[in-house]
């Protein structure tokens, strides 16, 4: 961003002093003199131009597509007019009430050969055992019944914005993009990936993302709105509600009631209830201090007699503990993707370049369903914080027979690091690593020269000045959590803005070659579009949508 | 299933066409699809998953009568004729519908709790209830006072959260202005879905007075969503507006070439040289407080949560259906909760997808259930009925409305490796006879195999001629046969069962229905979990290997109907109606059907 910002001198200021346009002209466009506003314009090349204030003629719906829960809503409103669930009371036949009647038991053994809430779930992103018909079915149901019953939208034309995870497999893009094309009856579809969705619902520009999902936990650094980097781990609300559903069946036996498998509903209402997560380190000694033998009473509906469990508070807090964060015993040998959060979290900002990194460490945005039982934000960030202060910024995270050279200061490679972050001196990071243990304490006074202040450079002073004009004070290089409203949100936001977006998929395209239509090209930018339709080959306006991407879908 | 149990599911045969895969989509193995590929013909299967959404009991199906086809709600177009709300039966215009949102603008409200209506009672009075529309017709009686809101179900009141009411009409706004005042001793987060899009509204038109918009903004209360929300649209709006004036190239405002930035830009492609790439337009800044939509995380608020959840216990934290309800993930607690407007409801018409008939059409007028236009499949396709044929008393087919459920037990429990008897019963609602050829799979898809064989798989069913002709005469005529036919069973007690159903011939006939019967020997359940074997493995406990459901013997039948009618001016669908002589064509129609028979006994 600062690169962005500060490589951008006004434009009109140089035209001035190039005088190659006479100054009246830079005068008459300059943004403050009086004008003709410039939003006010035409919808179309042959429409009057009282069009244009026509725009919200159409019904703007935002959709975001999880593998439990698909959200849908007006675009322009905070909260999402309805959030629909693939449960399998959902997908009863119709005119199939029986989950009104009074008898109707609402434990379901899972199905042979099925995963834990594996009829949860609309997709996977593993499609090989998936079938997609199957896929379009819940979702053509679900879309329907949003549309039908809760949006009941008149017949305006109808502009869909779908948010999706950014990394999807593409046959569950194109059944995807096809039922909401056949509901919706859309001209067209523009779809943007969640994680910027999250940014933008958070104010940001640039942040690093984690969406704790169902299936898997993504951390995804964003730079500039663009997606530079993702790391993914399978511990997500599949794994907690897993632990969850085993304290349950622990306690269940525990305490007599009988063996009783815990179902899925019932995991999850306990899991979103009551559950919550440990600080790190020193207030869990504290929690269980002031933590007197307090317990919750928890109603068992399934068992005949019902009855109520009685649990100590604290133990709500082990799921999230040994789903998330357990990491007993090396690192090494946990597989790449399983991940801790925290550690997840500290490989992706490990992989940024130093300059992505100082900006995206301080804008951790943490969301996804789970993210909302309390603690787990701060637990991620007190671990992350802690991770950082005892590794730096080091990729290598063992020396072998090196190891005590490069633990033997890691106090002083800690404020290294730090100095080099915030003086944003570029400074290779092995200056220190190869050398002897004598040639360090040579390079002592070298370190200690990083603090000796720097010689005063006119011109980047010039620069920050002018930045500093321009900006207010970006905070950088300390960690930080921003708080996010969602995907669905930040979609809305968008698509109230109407902002572009860069994979907008045109329903006649898509239903003439499906996804094999789209050009190769990553970006095919609505910059270039524009500018060829108002260039000199003008006359091709109308096949300006002719190619489309998938963008990052590609 | 839930249905009672002889029941009939039909299949809609848009599944078919729609299962197509889009291309470009490497095919994915498809052994779930609910047509197995058997030899070449396709079988139906209705344990299939995917067979959940293509079968629709007759009542819910519509017919094209142009495309001579079923259209189940997929296979059609809805479109909203008007808005009422379901409570107070009010009609809601559609631009009301636009600006405020789906829900009722009035005084309806469901409970938070249990989503009953919620009514409104006065606080000096707090015997006498009263329902919204009783408030509105008698407001010069009503109690004065402080009103709050009250559930008659689970005694929930909005007192609760402590909401309470100046007025007894117009709550919406009151609420609304309640929440607004008083989040910080609330909770976190304000709702309301009906007074969002008027907030919208209000700003997307107060657009050139972006700060004062942000001046009458609520004050920044940490935590509420909306405010977050609005400032950072707010916060969006007046950067991509200042990026729009600084820079006319820039890519967010409209292009066309009236507008003053294309015409600059056109002087200069045209113009004096070509343009460098100077004008990159400075990109807009990030938030950076609360006010521009920025919030920051605080760890002391997730530390209040938890306590806050041990000191409430599980009845005071909310439950996921509640939270789904509010629309809000980040509701915790039942006192978090708010009353929400009642959802309003459409009347809508619907159209064929393919051909674009309307199938249906209410009359618009709220307080009226009668339709203009309604196409069933009740009046076009043939009615398929089963029962069993050793159970009953006589049962007339048009009349099938009995006063002990049909479904009781010891009907619909069948003995597994028994042989049973049932009486299908095809009913004719043209008025043209129909001839009708059954098909069936030789043994029932899934994992109980059953084997079923249609004793008459061929036959006749008359036109729906005159009523008053079955009236008259078809009852006596009924009965007399199967008196004759409990005779011809012999001495041997007389029991139905001891009548021989023979191969090929028709059981019975009335004037527009036929009855034939269906043999049906219900396979044996696997015992314990060993037996299954398919593939799978069994888990779950205590021998009961079956999921939900999996015990119900269910037939799936194709229907074939050929029939002859009158060349109608109006067929729009000709291709596969081939003309007769003297304005008679051929019709034929197809479909799958699917018979719930009953439970296999363990």
């Amino acid at each position: 961003m600062a690169t962005a910002a500060s490589s951008t001198p006004d434009y009109f200021t140089r035209k001035v002093s190039t005088g190659r346009i006479r100054p009246t002209l830079s005068g008459i466009q300059n943004a403050s003199s009086p004008h003709t506003p410039f939003n006010r314009s035409l919808s179309s090349f042959y429409n009057s131009p009282s069009s244009g204030f026509r725009n919200d003629d159409e019904n703007n719906v935002v959709i975001e597509l999880g593998s439990r829960f698909m959200r849908i809503g007006m675009a322009g409103e905070a909260l999402p007019r309805c959030i629909m669930s693939f449960g399998p009371d959902d997908h009863h036949r119709v005119g199939d009430y029986r989950q009104w009647m009074p008898g109707y038991n609402t434990r379901r053994k899972r199905k042979r050969g099925e995963e834990w809430g594996q009829d949860h779930e609309l997709w996977r992103n593993d499609v090989r055992e998936l079938d997609l018909g199957l896929v379009e079915d819940k979702l053509e149901r679900a879309a329907r019944k949003a549309d039908g019953e809760v949006l009941m939208l008149d017949d305006r034309k109808k502009r869909l914005t779908v948010i999706l995870a950014s990394v999807i497999a593409r046959p569950l893009l194109s059944v995807t993009l096809s039922t909401l094309f056949n509901i919706f009856q859309a001209p067209s579809i523009t779809i943007l990936p969640s994680p910027i969705a999250c940014a933008a619902s958070s104010g940001l520009r640039s942040a690093l993302v984690l969406d704790i999902g169902w299936a898997e936990s993504t951390a995804t650094a964003i730079y500039e709105y663009r997606e530079i980097c993702q790391r993914r781990s399978v511990r997500a609300a599949r794994t907690i509600s897993e632990a969850m559903a085993e304290l349950l069946d622990e306690e269940c036996t525990a305490q007599a009631k009988g063996p009783i498998e815990v179902s899925f509903e019932e995991a999850e209402e306990v899991l979103t209830r009551l559950a919550w997560c440990k600080g790190n380190g020193d207030d869990r000694r504290e929690d269980e201090s002031q933590d007197a033998p307090q317990t919750i009473l928890l109603p068992l509906p399934p068992s005949e007699p019902s009855t109520t469990l009685e649990i100590n508070f604290s133990r709500f807090s082990e799921p999230a503990e040994t789903a998330f964060f357990g990491e007993n015993g090396d690192i090494s040998s946990y597989d790449a993707h399983d991940l801790s959060l925290s550690r997840l979290l500290y490989n992706a900002l490990l992989a940024l370049p130093v300059d992505v990194r100082k900006v995206c460490m301080a804008r951790i945005v943490i969301t996804g369903g789970v993210s909302n039982i309390p603690g787990i934000k701060a637990r991620v960030i007190e671990e992350l914080k802690l991770l950082v202060k005892c590794r730096g910024w080091d990729p290598i995270r063992n020396y072998g027979k090196a190891t005590k050279r490069a633990n033997s200061n890691p106090r002083e490679r800690n404020d290294n690091t730090a100095v080099r972050l915030e003086s944003n001196v570029t400074e290779s990071s092995d200056t220190d690593d190869g050398t002897a243990e004598e040639s360090n304490e040579l390079h002592q006074p070298a370190v200690a020269a990083a603090f000796v202040p720097q010689e005063q450079d006119p011109i980047l002073e010039r620069l920050a000045e002018r930045a500093a004009k321009q900006a207010p004070p970006t905070v950088e290089g300390r960690i930080r959590a921003v708080e996010t409203l969602g995907a669905w949100a930040g979609g809305s936001l968008m698509a109230a803005l109407r902002i572009k977006g860069v994979v907008e998929v045109e329903r006649e395209s898509f239903l003439q070659h499906g996804l094999a239509g789209a050009s190769k090209e990553k970006e095919v930018s609505s910059k270039a579009a524009q500018r060829q339709s108002l260039g000199p080959g003008a006359r091709s306006a109308g096949a300006e949508r002719a190619s489309w991407t998938l963008g990052i879908w590609a | 299933m839930a249905q009672v149990f002889p029941y009939t599911y039909y299949s809609c045969p848009c599944v078919e066409s729609s299962s197509t895969k889009p291309n470009a989509v490497q095919s994915a193995p498809q052994e779930a699809a609910p047509f197995l590929e058997d030899e070449e013909e396709n079988t139906f299967d209705p344990r299939s998953p995917r067979a959940n959404f293509s079968l629709y009991p007759i009542e819910h199906l519509l017919y094209c009568t142009d495309c001579h086809q079923i259209r189940c709600p997929r296979c059609m177009v809805e479109e909203v004729v008007c808005w009422y709300c379901p409570n107070c039966l009010f009609e809601v215009p559609s631009s009301t519908v636009r600006s405020d949102g789906n829900r009722c603008t009035r005084n309806c409200y469901n409970c938070p709790i249990c989503t009953s209506i919620l009514s409104i009672s006065s606080l000096e009075k707090p015997t006498e209830g009263l329902t919204p529309n009783d408030a509105a017709s008698d407001a010069a009686k009503a109690p004065g006072g402080p009103y709050f809101l009250s559930c008659p179900f689970c005694q929930w009141s909005s007192l609760e959260i402590g909401i309470q009411f100046e007025k007894h009409f117009n709550l919406t706004s009151q609420l609304q202005k309640i929440i607004r005042g008083d989040t910080h001793r609330l909770g976190s987060v304000t709702d309301l879905a009906s007074p969002r899009g008027e907030e919208m509204e209000g700003e997307i038109q107060g657009r050139a007075s972006v700060a004062s918009v942000e001046d009458t903004a609520p004050l920044p209360i940490q935590g509420d969503t909306e405010t977050l929300f609005t400032n950072l649209y707010n916060f969006y709006r007046a950067q991509l507006s200042e990026l729009s004036d600084a820079n006319p190239y820039s890519l967010s405002s409209d292009y066309s070439f009236a507008s003053p930035s294309s015409i600059t830009r056109l002087m200069n492609l045209y113009g004096s040289g070509g343009r460098t790439k100077k004008d990159r337009p400075k990109p807009i800044r990030e938030a950076a407080e609360f006010s521009e939509g920025q919030k920051v995380s605080n760890p002391l608020s997730e530390k209040e949560n938890i306590d806050r959840i041990r000191s409430v216990g599980w009845e005071g934290t909310a439950s996921v259906e509640q939270r789904l309800q509010q629309c809000r993930e980040d509701v915790g607690f039942v006192d978090e909760l708010r009353p929400l407007a009642t959802l309003l409801r459409t009347k809508k018409s619907k159209r064929c997808k393919i051909c674009r008939q309307i199938l249906s059409r209410p009359e618009s007028k709220v307080s009226t259930n009668r339709y203009k236009i309604k196409l069933l499949a009740l009046n076009n396709i043939p009615k398929i009925t089963m029962r069993s044929l050793n159970a009953q008393p006589a049962q007339h087919p048009s009349f099938p409305m009995q006063a002990t459920a049909p479904g009781s037990d010891e009907a619909s429990t069948l003995k597994p490796l028994v042989p049973t008897h049932f009486l299908l019963t095809i009913t004719n609602p043209l008025f043209d006879s129909i001839k009708v050829t059954l098909a069936t799979p030789s043994t029932t898809p899934g994992c109980v195999k059953s084997k079923v064989t249609i004793l008459c798989p061929q036959f006749d069913v008359g036109a729906n001629t005159d009523v008053w002709d079955e009236a008259l005469s078809s009852a006596t005529d009924r009965s007399s046969k199967r008196q004759s036919q409990m005779l011809s069973a012999g001495p041997d007690g007389g029991s139905l069962t001891g009548i021989q159903a023979e191969a090929g011939k028709v059981w019975e006939r009335g004037r527009n229905w036929t009855s034939i019967v269906v043999e049906v020997a219900p396979g044996s359940l696997p015992d314990s979990i060993g037996h299954v074997t398919l593939g799978d493995d069994a888990q779950g406990d205590g021998g009961a290997a079956l999921d939900e459901d999996e015990d119900v013997l269910e037939i799936p039948i194709f229907v074939r109907l050929e029939y002859e009618t009158e060349a109608g001016g109006d067929d729009g669908g000709a291709a596969h109606a081939r003309k007769e002589d003297a304005g008679k064509e051929k019709r034929e129609e197809a479909f799958w059907a699917v018979l719930g028979v009953g439970r296999i006994a363990g």
